[in-house]
């Protein structure tokens, strides 16, 4: 590559500046293992095919649409669900009135699991992370007064998707909205679910024909309607960086593709109706460079298919700034987060943002906090003046740059994931899985030693923080769901519903299409479980093989004195009592948040224990179980999605009852310091949110046992 | 130790009680002098109430699909009425010392089964001392009324030769698609298998499993079999379907009856009872001869001198082992 006539010269007086360290050390290794240089020129635009084009027009690089904002800025779609269907619907028509533009509905866990809200292992789980939905009867109140004709809905569904899917159909034909009127977003995007979100139900072969089987019901009856969202943001939520969400968000759509082809549909039938969502990270230009590569690959990626029209080949994509950046810590740092983040999702040329709250470390965003993400892009839109100019970053020499070397790394592992034979086919051998937890772990062993900073966390924390206001979902909407069950399974006509639920078996097992069979049985109001149980009668349900990482923390920790003292009680504790301490890390009801319970337990495996992983989504009653089996010292349970009040107490009850209550118990993960004491009351010995690092929460349990168990 | 505490743990696990039984194991694994002394009474006392259960051993490289494998074999055993115990071991870090305990993930059904107990081990320490702990533990799963024993080993190392040492029958599991080399698998490994299963035989992996089973059936051939009244056979089976397994219970019982006619079984089981403890005397001794203060002492100083070329390795190896002489043998 050429270089600039005077870069030399340049580089000569940087040397100076630099007081003889060489210029080289001011490059930045970035996590995606980009060599960040500190200047830019023209000659770093040498072959790069893309620059210098025009929005609206392939590649597609600077932009989907031709105008851009210039003429219609992004949709303000902030994504929100809690409690019952009732409480919801008030939800979003206040938010619409305050400048929301499209709804984006959150189910709670137990729909997504394709459970009612009266099984026995969603006991913790109802109405808490979302909201809940048994019926069409749900689905009507959680739209009424919203005209569906009009205000476009998308909506975050994936395991349950095909009553979820009918009931909105129905809620509309009862509204007198017809199908092909829908305009709107179904994520449907169920390999990410095996990846990282986890609310599959079924194993992935009837999976993929679910999604299949969607998309050839809405090319012909819907054609308004966008039949799955391809998802990076819960790739890079878990741990993967913005080269990895990029490559394997795209190969996810090009096995989508594949699946409809072999369905029978040819391209350009369904290939326009794809959309995408990616997940904003603290990386700014980084993220920006994100989104244009994306455009660029997808659009080499469809026309390896030979479509006709030009639109298939098109990424447009919803984005969504990073929770995770967020910190239960000194929380109103988070609005500052979530700007920078919201710009880069707008200078990349999103179509569509959610902007998470303040609060997004402690609890589902109350209306104050809800008020203040949404106005973080009202101020955006409205009083930046950033909307003005057609991708403004275009043409910048490091941002064109930077462009270029995601679209060759990213190429690089889809090449890696096609010669594995796609990404169904990858994710059978767990490599992308284990790429993005180790990407995890290396990230929380960077945070822990302060070399990625986060401010309130590892740099100017603020000590005796009060504790702010909570948005908390009372278990009662679990009775009010089973009420009206009760009530609705009460006026059916059961007759023509078990019919109905045995047609979608049988279109189960013989073929047809799953989204007609059902939406009939949910206009016979069927629910939600029940329609999902007809299928997995014939489909079984899904078990996750967990493949755990280790070494990878402690070797990206490298020599530190720290993990070496910690290491050295482990042995000690062996020495003492005869075994290392064992810890048997678990995850009860239906929370899928896995990314910092695998951190949790590659990380102290390293540290020394001895680390037992029970299946996901127990119930206490099969945590207590696995514990007293293997004998553990001590269970740390994760809890991300508010179900700790029901479940923690709950095991350390059926531990005690069944003569293993020496078992000691700790709990982790998103509990709000309001919960604490009663945690504690209930019989838990140590609490661990967000921001902890790990050899603090080492040390701590290493306390707790010594104390316990060695001789004073 | 006191007679209560033997009585707690004897009556725990012969009645059953799936706490004293976990207790028991974590006792007989403790690497402390006191519990193993307690460890060695209460197996011993123990021994009278084991012998009757059928021990499986399980082995094939990683990702074979062994846990599955257990997972639906054992839920299938259970709908029997067979009650089934697994242990698994696992690797512990030789850098770190700790392990990740995960088998449990792939058992889901089975781990919470009430006719079930599965207990994952860490590997720590020799080879000797996990042959040493699975083998007590079997025995521990035995004495409380277990019917079925299976034993998960991974097929890279050794572990599967002390693990093909104390069961009755051991299967190995292949997969088809990894070409004819053995995958791995040594050939020393098949040679101690009781029946191959060409597993993950479903989907569009059927022709392939076919092709795999036929080409193990040949290679079978040039291996001696494990005892002249039993050939491997070689089958085919998919964990996640289920097809298949009942097969395999099939011929995990022909195996035992032909076995127990011929008076095999038992032979089979005192010559493991034999080779178990030479077994252990060797670990004995070499943990007693590097522990002794004299051999910590000498060994380096003529460790040294063979080095530096002043004697030879011969007389080195001599002067180390004369001073064994020293010591006398007794009975009891
Ligand atoms: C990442 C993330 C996701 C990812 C998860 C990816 C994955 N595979 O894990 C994705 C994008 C898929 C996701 C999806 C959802 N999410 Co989410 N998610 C988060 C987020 C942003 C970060 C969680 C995280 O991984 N942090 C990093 C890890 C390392 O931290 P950690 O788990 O807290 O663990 C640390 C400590 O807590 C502690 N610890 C934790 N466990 C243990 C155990 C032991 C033994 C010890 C010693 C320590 C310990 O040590 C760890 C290291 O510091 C949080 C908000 C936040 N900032 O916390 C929301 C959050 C948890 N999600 C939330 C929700 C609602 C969801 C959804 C249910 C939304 C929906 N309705 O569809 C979905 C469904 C997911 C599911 N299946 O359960 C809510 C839960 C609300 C509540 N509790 O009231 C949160 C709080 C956001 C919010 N405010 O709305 N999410
Ligand atoms: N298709 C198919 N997959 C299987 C079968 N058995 C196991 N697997 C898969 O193979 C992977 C490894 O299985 P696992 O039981 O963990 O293997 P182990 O390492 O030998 O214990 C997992 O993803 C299993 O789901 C089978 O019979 N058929
Ligand atoms: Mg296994």
């Amino acid at each position: 590559m050429a270089e600039h006539p005077q870069m030399k010269k340049w580089k000569e007086q940087a040397a100076k500046e630099l007081k003889g360290k060489p210029v080289e050390a001011l490059n930045w290794e970035s996590p995606e293992g980009i060599t960040v240089k500190p200047i830019y020129t023209a000659e770093d635009l040498e072959g790069l095919d893309f620059v210098n084009t025009l929005s609206g027009m392939a590649p597609y690089v600077r932009g989907p649409v031709g105008t851009m904002y210039t003429n219609h800025p992004w949709t303000i779609r902030q994504y929100a669900g809690f409690a019952t269907a009732t409480e919801s619907n008030a939800f979003y028509r206040r938010s619409l009135a305050a400048g929301n533009q499209g709804l984006s509905v959150a189910f709670d866990l137990a729909t997504h699991r394709g459970y009612d809200s009266d099984h026995p292992r969603v006991t913790g789980d109802v109405g808490k992370a979302g909201v809940a939905i048994d019926s069409v009867e749900d689905m009507k109140v959680l739209f009424d007064g919203i005209p569906l004709d009009r205000v476009t809905v998308s909506m975050t569904m994936n395991g349950a998707v095909l009553p979820i899917l009918a009931g909105y159909i129905v809620a509309a034909e009862e509204q007198g909205v017809k199908q092909e009127q829908l305009a709107g977003t179904i994520q449907n995007d169920i390999l990410k679910e095996f990846l990282t979100r986890n609310t599959y139900i079924y194993p992935p072969l009837p999976s993929m024909r679910i999604v299949s089987d969607i998309i050839a019901y809405c090319s012909k009856n819907m054609p308004r309607y966008n039949t799955i969202s391809i998802s990076g943001y819960h790739i890079m939520e878990a741990g993967a960086n913005s080269v990895l969400q990029t490559a394997f968000t795209l190969a996810d759509g090009k096995q989508y593709i594949r699946a409809a082809i072999d369905g029978g549909l040819s391209i350009d039938d369904f290939a326009p109706r794809l959309s995408f969502f990616f997940g904003i990270g603290m990386n700014f230009f980084m993220e920006i460079a994100m989104l244009r590569a994306a455009r660029y690959l997808w659009n080499k990626t469809v026309s390896e298919f030979n479509p006709k029209n030009p639109r298939s080949t098109i990424l447009r994509t919803h984005c969504q700034t990073s929770g995770w950046s967020l910190t239960e810590q000194d929380p109103y740092n988070n609005v500052i987060r979530t700007t920078l983040e919201a710009l880069a999702a707008a200078l990349g040329g999103t179509q569509s943002l959610h902007t998470n709250a303040l609060d997004e470390a402690t609890n589902l965003p109350t209306d104050f906090s809800a008020r203040i993400a949404r106005n973080t892009q009202i101020i955006i839109q409205e009083e930046s003046q950033v909307c003005h100019v057609v991708d403004p970053l275009g043409g910048s020499y490091f941002i064109e740059a930077l462009t270029g070397a995601i679209i060759r790394e990213a190429g690089k592992i889809m090449d890696e994931i096609e010669a594995l034979g796609g990404m169904a086919k990858a994710i059978e051998t767990g490599m992308p899985k284990l790429r993005i937890e180790e990407s995890a772990a290396r990230r929380q062993a960077r945070i822990d030693q302060g070399k990625d900073v986060i401010v309130g966390v590892n740099k100017y924390r603020v000590k005796d923080e009060a504790p702010g206001e909570v948005l908390e979902i009372p278990s009662t909407v679990r009775d009010e769901q089973i009420a009206k069950l009760k009530d609705i399974k009460s006026k059916r006509d059961s007759a023509a519903v078990k019919k109905s639920l045995e047609n979608i078996t049988k279109v189960a097992e013989k073929g047809g299409n799953l989204l007609e069979a059902t939406v009939q049985a949910m206009r016979l109001r069927a629910t939600v479980g029940e329609v999902s149980d007809a299928m997995e009668k014939v489909f079984g349900r899904y078990v996750a093989t967990s493949r755990m990482i280790s070494g990878v923390y402690s070797s990206e920790y490298g020599d530190s004195d720290v993990i070496k003292g910690l290491q050295k009680r482990t042995a000690t504790f062996l020495k003492e009592t005869g075994r290392r301490p064992r810890m048997l890390v678990t995850k009860m009801g239906q929370d899928g948040h896995d990314r910092g319970f695998k951190v949790v337990a590659t990380a102290f495996a390293d540290l020394g224990f001895d680390i037992d992983i029970s299946p996901m989504f127990q119930t206490p009653d099969e945590a207590a179980k696995m514990a007293l089996e293997n004998d553990v010292h001590i269970v740390g349970a994760s809890s991300l999605t508010a179900g700790h009040k029901t479940l923690v107490p709950e095991l350390i009850k059926k531990l005690r009852a069944s003569g293993a209550g020496e078992i000691l118990v700790i709990a982790g993960g998103v509990i709000p310091p309001t919960d604490y004491d009663f945690l504690y009351k209930a019989g838990v010995v140590g609490i661990f949110g967000p921001g902890t690092s790990i050899p603090d929460s080492a040390d701590k349990v290493l306390t707790l046992l010594e104390q316990k168990y060695l001789k004073k | 130790m006191t007679q209560k505490e033997l009585d707690y743990y004897v009556q725990g696990v012969t009645s059953q009680n799936r706490l004293v039984m976990a207790k028991t194991i974590t006792l007989i694994e403790s690497t402390l002098p006191a519990h193993q002394e307690t460890a060695r009474a209460v197996m011993d006392a123990l021994l009278p109430h084991t012998g009757k259960a059928v021990r499986l051993g399980i082995t094939g490289v990683p990702g074979a699909g062994k846990s599955t494998f257990i997972e639906s074999f054992g839920m299938m055993l259970t709908q029997k009425g067979l009650r089934v115990a697994v242990l698994a071991v696992d690797p512990s870090s030789p850098r770190t010392g700790g392990s990740i305990l995960a088998d449990k993930t792939r058992m889901e059904k089975l781990s919470v089964n009430e006719q079930a107990f599965i207990r994952p081990s860490p590997s720590s320490g020799t080879l000797g001392g996990v042959a040493r702990k699975t083998r007590e533990t079997m025995m521990i799963c035995e004495a409380a009324g277990y019917d079925v024993i299976m034993v998960e080993t991974v097929g890279v190392g050794q572990s599967e030769v002390a693990v093909a040492s104390m069961v009755d029958f051991f299967l190995v599991l292949m997969i088809a698609g990894a070409g004819d080399e053995l995958q791995g698998i040594k050939k020393g490994v098949l040679e101690l298998a009781d029946a191959i299963t060409v597993n993950k035989a479903d989907g569009d992996n059927i022709d392939r499993a076919k092709m795999a089973r036929q080409q193990y059936s040949t290679a079978m051939h040039l291996l001696s079999p494990p005892s002249p009244d039993w050939s491997t056979p070689v089958m085919m089976c998919s964990s996640l379907t289920g097809t298949g397994l009942a097969e395999i219970w099939d011929m995990v019982l022909k195996h035992r009856k032909i076995m127990e006619e011929k008076g095999e079984l038992e032979r089979k089981r005192h010559e493991q009872s034999r080779l178990w403890m030479w077994a252990l005397v060797k670990e004995g001794m070499e943990e007693w001869f590097y522990k002794n203060a004299q051999v910590v002492n000498l060994l380096p100083l003529i460790e040294k001198e063979v080095v530096g070329g002043r004697i030879t390795a011969t007389s080195g190896a001599a002067r180390i082992l004369s001073f064994l002489q020293n010591y006398s043998l007794t009975t009891t």
